[in-house]
């Protein structure tokens, strides 16, 4: 793969380090000749000192046709122009590295307008990964994809329920749901129509979230979802803030603390029921005062990952019952359990990932595991070729524990049946029992170039530094 | 202060106003009536007077704050004097003191009167007193920025100044292409409204005059016993709804417009608020009416809305006289006239959306006790509100309260009773015109001592001009260089 590199800071520094082990092709632009000086001194790509956002330089490196451009320079305004530059001479996909929440709202603007293929942000990754590991602790969960259109949910079916006793084939569901699976006494059942549905029974639907929602009230049960109801953030970073809102999305209560007073004023205004309190996190007293001690879950996010460790074990001795730490070092993982921390997040490996997944022709863009990781919901693009696409699904021979649950084509949602056909522009949102993700990778990916999602995963760890400073 | 451009911006908004009066005229004519002479001398008068003061040569032609007041405050008092004439040479009304209060009732759009029988009056000067409904609703020098882009940079400050609510926008770059779509808007809802009263069986010349004050959220009738003369329920919808509509921010409409979809009413959080106290109010006097003073629930309902519309978006038309009703319902409409309509429109009072900041800035208060470290944004919607506009709107409430005070205990004094004291200034200040007890719907202020018509003459012009404005001009600080 040919790839160039807008921006030699730590993180360009970092994904040339990654990517030039694996065989690529790597040209690297940057304005500062001694950093290019060092790429060059210990490794084997092209340097080539200039702004990566004039068109004239992007021109005449003869790019074209070159597979990928990753713009990370420090700023966001840049990295954004140095895309649109690449596509337009030639570049076939671009990711630009984007952190100001301001712009995050845009992501599908730039997307569809500017032609960014990704958009890699650290910080709201990392926030969404944390509300991923808040709300899978508990049995029952309800996620969402495709922004939110595609609602995954779990429901709880109770004797007095409608559904209770009948065949799926007599339950009347909406046509825009299906019910992916059932697991009864822990045993994962893929229904068909001549399944029964017991009380007791855990069913998830899948489907338009409104819907999906509607099917649940009819269905005369509540909708499990959103155990966590108190939640504390100390730091009111970028993450902070991410996770603030999208917890706020959520209806959790939210407070955050914060030691910078003006960057307090900026979240109370970003934030709508969160609580944004100005001190120091560390603060034992405040801590007392606000109730660490009926957190359903304590995060602690601040810029320094000796800080968080430590109010992370603060919090958990003062009963906070779930506490998760921001530990941007890997130094530390091994002492993470001992001392009592549930679990701790790296920015530097999601982003690390997230980069990989895009750069080794994965198209993954969610993943989510329930039932205790027997079964996952992933929410993919299809590669070009790959073998699912432009034929009618019932023709592929999919095992029954491969369900495609949603198409999002053009921002609309549809529900496939055995007719449905798959097209290269679309999303889709696949359940799958464990035991066949590989299958669903053969499926989407272009012969020859499947990669499982494990692998994808493991080898983000092991390139892992591309880091997200 | 740069007094020549606050003087030659005077003279351009008389030379509006003799404009203004030439539609009386016209219904004079029609109506063959002998008050055309005493139009035309107002009009030559005003038009002299607003030629002189145009013809100043101005060098520095910004407006800044300062002007902004001056013009405003100046410009409606002036208004309002000229505007008297008609009424003083036709002999209508006989006393300067009680024209000049009909007048600023007229302009302010508060439709409190002193005229105890005005079935009698000439219908060209029916006419003029609630056209000045229509002129001051939308706002006269917002007509004149929107006539005349002569006037120099800064006329902003005259639109922020003129019209009502906390926050000011303009909606295109140009002020005068602003005030424009104002008053594109308003005409449209204006003829709208005319047409559906005339399909209804509605004289033309009533249709207007009523529109007028529905527009406006004025309520100058041309009958003793106000909408309720007609005793039609068509009518009573039809203004109902209109007076509704015209206690909404005008600039939703036009939002609404260009967007082609009404999503925007919904999404506005003022619109909701104030759907949802007229909903409140309506059902809770709905319920109080029914079978005390009207049999049945539709009866009971009708006048209710119709009230409850009048009273919160400050038009004061009437179908009934309200005050005969029980003490629950006269309270919640004694409430109302503490809210008033949306900012932008042609209401007054207090406005819902700074009722709404309020609760929301108590709520922090008390949140504040709780959670001492607390750092809290005050939001409309999704959008954070300044402090500076926070802080404003409290001591807009202030204001209110203190000078709804003061004049009450200053009509007290003169020995009304206090149920009479209370709700003139409250109607008067918040620009709604019929109140309870000596000044109801079924009786005029023209009781009133002159000092007390004077008094309130004065707080309809504050409640019009939202107080900041004629306050402003009486710091002596104002005046100082």
């Amino acid at each position: 793969m040919r790839i160039i590199i807008v921006g030699a800071g730590k993180v360009g520094y970092q994904l040339v380090e990654s990517l030039a082990k694996e065989n690529h092709d790597i040209l690297v632009v940057d304005t500062d000749q001694e950093v290019l000086d060092r790429i060059n001194d210990n490794f084997d790509v092209l340097t080539k000192k200039g702004n990566g956002i004039s068109s004239s330089l992007l021109k005449g490196l003869n790019i074209e046709g070159w597979d990928l451009l990753i713009a990370v320079t420090n700023s966001d305004e840049a990295n954004i122009v140095a895309c649109i530059t690449a596509k337009k001479v030639g570049v076939k996909t671009a990711i630009a590295r984007v952190r100001n929440p301001e712009y995050v709202v845009e992501l599908d603007f730039m997307r569809s307008n500017l032609g960014i293929d990704y958009i890699i942000n650290p910080e709201h990754a990392t926030a969404n990964e944390i509300i991923r590991l808040l709300l899978s602790t508990y049995a029952s969960y309800a996620a969402d994809f495709a922004k939110g259109q595609v609602r995954m949910s779990e429901i709880i079916i109770e004797a007095a329920s409608g559904f209770a006793g009948k065949q799926i084939k007599d339950i009347k569901l909406p046509a825009r749901v299906v019910i992916t699976a059932i697991t009864r006494n822990g045993e994962v059942i893929i229904p068909n129509g001549f399944d029964y549905v017991m009380p007791d029974d855990t069913l998830y639907i899948m489907g338009e979230k409104g819907v999906v929602d509607s099917v649940a009230k009819t269905a005369g049960v509540r909708i499990v979802n959103n155990r966590v109801k108190d939640v504390m953030i100390i730091g009111g970073g970028k993450i902070g803030y991410y996770l603030a809102k999208g917890l706020e999305r959520l209806d959790i209560n939210v407070k955050i603390i914060e030691q910078d007073i003006e960057r307090c004023r900026e979240l109370a205004e970003g934030l709508n029921d969160a609580l944004v309190l100005h001190g120091d996190g560390t603060d034992i007293t405040l801590l007392k005062a606000e109730n660490v001690e009926c957190m359903d879950a304590f995060i602690a996010v601040t810029g320094y990952d000796e800080e968080n460790l430590l109010v992370s074990v603060l919090a958990k001795q003062m009963g906070a019952k779930k506490v998760i730490a921001k530990v941007s070092r890997s130094n530390y993982t091994s002492v993470l359990e001992t001392i009592g921390i549930d679990n701790a997040v790296s920015p530097k490996l999601i982003t690390a990932s997230d980069i990989l997944r895009i750069v080794r022709g994965g198209r993954i863009v969610s993943i989510s595991l329930l039932i205790g990781g027997q079964a996952e919901v992933v929410e993919l693009i299809p590669q070009e070729g790959a073998p699912v696409l432009n034929r009618p699904l019932k023709e592929l021979g999919m095992p029954r524990s491969i369900i495609i649950g949603a198409i999002l084509r053009k921002g609309k949602v549809m529900i496939p049946n055995g007719d449905s056909v798959i097209k290269s522009s679309d999303r889709v949102i696949v359940f799958t029992l464990d035991s066949h993700i590989d299958k669903v990778t053969q499926l989407f990916s272009r012969k020859g170039g499947g990669i499982s999602i494990h692998e994808l995963i493991n080898s983000a760890k092991n390139a892992g530094d591309a880091a997200s400073m | 202060m740069n007094s020549l451009i606050v003087l030659r911006t005077l003279g351009m908004l008389l030379l509006c106003e003799a404009v203004a009066m030439f539609p009386s005229v016209v219904v004079a004519l029609i109506y063959r009536e002998n008050t055309i002479f005493a139009f035309i001398v107002s009009i030559a008068i005003t038009t002299m007077i607003g030629l002189t003061l145009f013809s100043i040569r101005v060098k520095d032609k910004i407006i800044r704050y300062k002007e902004g007041f001056a013009i405003v405050t100046f410009g409606w008092l002036m208004v309002s004097v000229l505007g008297a004439l008609p009424f003083l040479f036709t002999g209508a009304i006989t006393s300067v003191i009680d024209a000049f209060f009909e007048t600023v009732s007229g302009f302010s759009t508060t439709g409190a009167t002193i005229i105890n029988n005005i079935e009698v009056l000439p219908r060209s000067l029916l006419f003029w007193r609630s056209f000045t409904h229509w002129l001051g609703g939308m706002g006269i020098l917002v007509l004149a920025l929107a006539l005349a882009p002569v006037l120099g940079v800064g006329t902003f400050q005259i639109l922020k100044a003129e019209s009502p609510g906390p926050i000011s926008t303009k909606l295109t770059p140009r002020v005068n292409n602003t005030a424009k779509i104002l008053y594109i808007t308003y005409t449209v809802i204006t003829a709208a409204e005319i047409l559906l009263l005339v399909l209804g069986g509605m004289p033309l010349f009533d249709s207007f005059i009523h529109t007028f004050g529905t527009l406006g959220t004025g309520g100058f009738s041309i009958k003793n016993a106000s909408v309720g003369a007609y005793n039609s329920v068509y009518f009573d919808i039809v203004i109902t709804v209109f007076m509704i509509a015209s206690g909404v921010n005008f600039s939703l409409y036009y939002i609404a417009f260009r967007r082609k979809s009404p999503a925007g009413f919904f999404k506005d959080v003022e619109f909701r608020t104030y759907i949802s106290i007229i909903a409140v109010a309506i059902t809770f006097i709905t319920i109080n009416l029914n079978g005390k003073v009207f049999d049945g629930v539709l009866q009971s309902l009708r006048h209710a809305a119709f009230q409850v519309a009048s009273i919160i978006t400050t038009t004061g038309f009437t179908t009934t006289d309200f005050d005969l009703w029980p003490d629950f319902s006269r309270a919640v409409l004694f409430v109302l006239m503490f809210v008033g309509a949306c900012a932008g429109s042609t209401g007054g009072s207090v406005k819902v959306i700074r009722i709404n900041l309020m609760f929301k800035y108590m709520k922090r208060e008390v949140n504040r006790l709780i959670h001492p470290r607390a750092v809290t944004a005050v939001k409309i919607g999704n959008t954070p509100v300044q402090e500076e506009v926070l802080s404003g709107v409290m001591a807009f409430v202030m204001f209110y309260m203190i000078i709804f005070i003061v004049a009450s205990l200053l009509l007290a004094v003169q020995g009304h009773d206090l149920v009479s004291s209370v709700a003139a200034v409250a109607a008067t200040l918040g620009n709604i015109g019929p109140g309870f007890g000596m000044v109801g719907p079924a009786t005029t202020y023209s009781a009133l001592s002159g000092f007390s018509k004077l008094l309130l003459s004065f707080c309809m012009i504050l409640g019009r001009l939202e107080i900041y404005t004629v306050i402003a001009l009486l710091s002596p600080r104002f005046w100082k260089r």
